[in-house]
């Protein structure tokens, strides 16, 4: 027995305009000042039905810790929201998430958000997220991702209950995304496809949109680079990174996240740059168990792209779309990677990325993978 | 072969548990105290517990009963029907799974065990190391 999950999907050019048909009276936004600053928060309260009270949160910092979550508590107690709408990248729609739960449920912390608690949620309020990255699927999964107070640490949150109810994906919310930002968010996409169709939790229904939503990034995201403002391509890339979101949402995350996390938590950086990093590692060191699956990934990539195998048209995509292929390439320096590495190798221990990874990895071979990784 | 559940079977377990590096590696933070409890169904007609008193990476105490207070009380108690262990034995299903589709029930501080899956996992795997006679 097993299941699938899914928030309703509303996707395409336009779709922002579905907020219009909400039954909404009172409506939270979370969203981070990037995003006020760039009209997108403004773009959604456009398409509110028409006397609806809004309160916008749009501080949310690019690595949250609990603390800089759970502050709006109070306010958003006072205000009585009926529907939460995160607005952003997975750091926005994750802490929509944690404000929804903490706003339902008042006596639970933090901690009490996992796959194994039932939460009971949805007796006062709604979530709906809209992604302003396309990489993160944080819309369709129910996973959120916070830093703790003053440590290192990336906590991995996890209830079927933080789903969302709609995901909308409007391209236009996605057209001014800076090109880096582009590139790190749509490498953390087909991480997500190739890791959910591997996971030992993948089933066919994961492997469906692993396998499409990797096509679609593949396919798109090299003329993306070339016409950011192509509405159909970011479309492409948009539904596409959010395939991906619901296949690892469905199954699991593995290795190169766990490892991209802890790179990430220690040496800040772009969360897709990070597990990118460690991806073509991950798949060499995967391959002889699941070889089979990853030939069928690898030939969904475009012909012009693919090498032998998928290790091969990872490292030829990544040279291509500028992702650095080394942690060396990341200003580090070897003494300092050095002096990190047993705090790497304990944070990437305690990642649920390790568990469901189809080849186990102990210390030693985590520490082998962040070696070579590291490059010259 | 040991009989699950029974006196031998838990010594045996445990017995592996202690000589399981992989297991050394991934509990070797993890320091809790955590009870099995095997209930009954049409195959298996009683309740049994097997107690476990964990620390990095080793069981340095563990107590069986087929009486709640028979072991000492655990801060993390996992429980199923019989017949679910029986398929977690042989890895038909995993542990995390296991508590979500409501075949097993896991009360204690979740998010800390969140933190120690790849431990539950290698648990797991050491139970199936057993070699183990199942009920009829």
């Amino acid at each position: 027995m097993w299941f699938f999950r899914s928030p309703d999907v509303i996707f395409g050019a336009d779709s922002l305009s579905y907020l219009n048909n909400i039954d909404a009276k009172r409506i939270v936004i979370v969203s981070d000042k990037n995003i006020q600053h760039a009209g997108l928060i403004e773009k959604v309260i456009k398409n509110l039905p028409d006397n609806v009270e809004v309160h916008t949160i749009d501080d949310i910092p690019v690595e949250p810790d609990f603390d800089d979550i759970t502050q709006h508590m109070d306010g958003i107690r006072s205000f009585g929201p009926d529907y939460f709408i995160g607005v952003g990248g997975g750091s926005c729609m994750d802490s929509a998430k944690i404000l929804f739960a903490l706003y339902e449920r008042p006596d639970i912390s933090v901690y009490d958000i996992t796959p194994i608690v039932k939460l009971g949620l949805r007796k006062k309020s709604h979530l709906i997220e809209i992604p302003t990255t396309s990489g993160t699927g944080s819309e369709c999964s129910w996973a959120a991702v916070v830093s703790g107070k003053n440590e290192k640490r990336k906590n991995e949150l996890a209830s079927p209950e933080i789903l969302a109810d709609y995901a909308i994906l409007d391209p236009e919310m996605v057209l001014s995304l800076p090109l880096n930002q582009t590139i790190s968010t749509a490498v953390d996409a087909m991480t997500h496809a190739i890791e959910s169709y591997v996971s030992s939790w993948s089933n066919p229904y994961s492997e469906a949109l692993a396998e499409k939503g990797l096509f679609m990034v593949s396919h798109s995201i090299m003329d993306v680079l070339k016409k950011p403002g192509s509405l159909e391509l970011r479309n492409n890339v948009h539904i596409g990174a959010s395939m991906a979101g619901l296949s690892f949402s469905n199954s699991q995350i593995g290795l190169a996240h766990a490892l991209g996390h802890s790179l990430g938590a220690v040496f800040k950086m772009a969360h897709g740059t990070a597990v990118g990093i460690f991806l073509p590692h991950v798949v060499s060191y995967n391959s002889l168990e699941v070889d089979g699956k990853y030939s069928i990934l690898n030939n969904l990539f475009p012909e012009d792209i693919k090498g032998k195998n998928l290790h091969d048209t990872l490292i030829k995509m990544f040279k291509v779309i500028n992702q650095p292929l080394k942690i060396s390439d990341l200003n580090i320096t070897r003494k300092s990677f050095d002096d990190n590495l047993n705090t790497l190798i304990e944070l990437a221990e305690d990642s649920t990325g390790i568990t469901m990874n189809p080849v186990e990895a102990g210390r030693e071979e985590i520490k082998e993978l962040f070696v070579k990784s590291f490059g010259d | 072969m040991a009989i699950f559940p029974s006196p031998e079977w838990a010594d045996e377990y445990v017995k592996k548990l202690n000589s399981n590096e992989s297991y050394k590696d991934s509990g070797k933070t993890w320091e809790d105290t955590l009870t099995f409890v095997i209930e009954p169904d049409e195959k298996y007609n009683k309740t049994w517990y097997l107690y476990l008193d964990l620390a990095h990476g080793e069981c340095r105490d563990y107590k069986y009963s087929d009486k709640e207070d028979g072991v000492p009380k655990a801060t993390f108690i996992y429980k199923g029907k019989y017949s679910n262990w029986v398929k977690l034995i042989n890895k038909e299903i995993d542990p995390i799974q296991g508590i979500m589709t409501g075949k097993f029930k896991l009360e204690g501080q979740m998010m800390k065990i969140m933190r120690y899956t790849k431990a539950a996992k290698d648990m797991v795997n050491t139970a199936s190391m057993v070699d183990t006679q199942f009920e009829a």
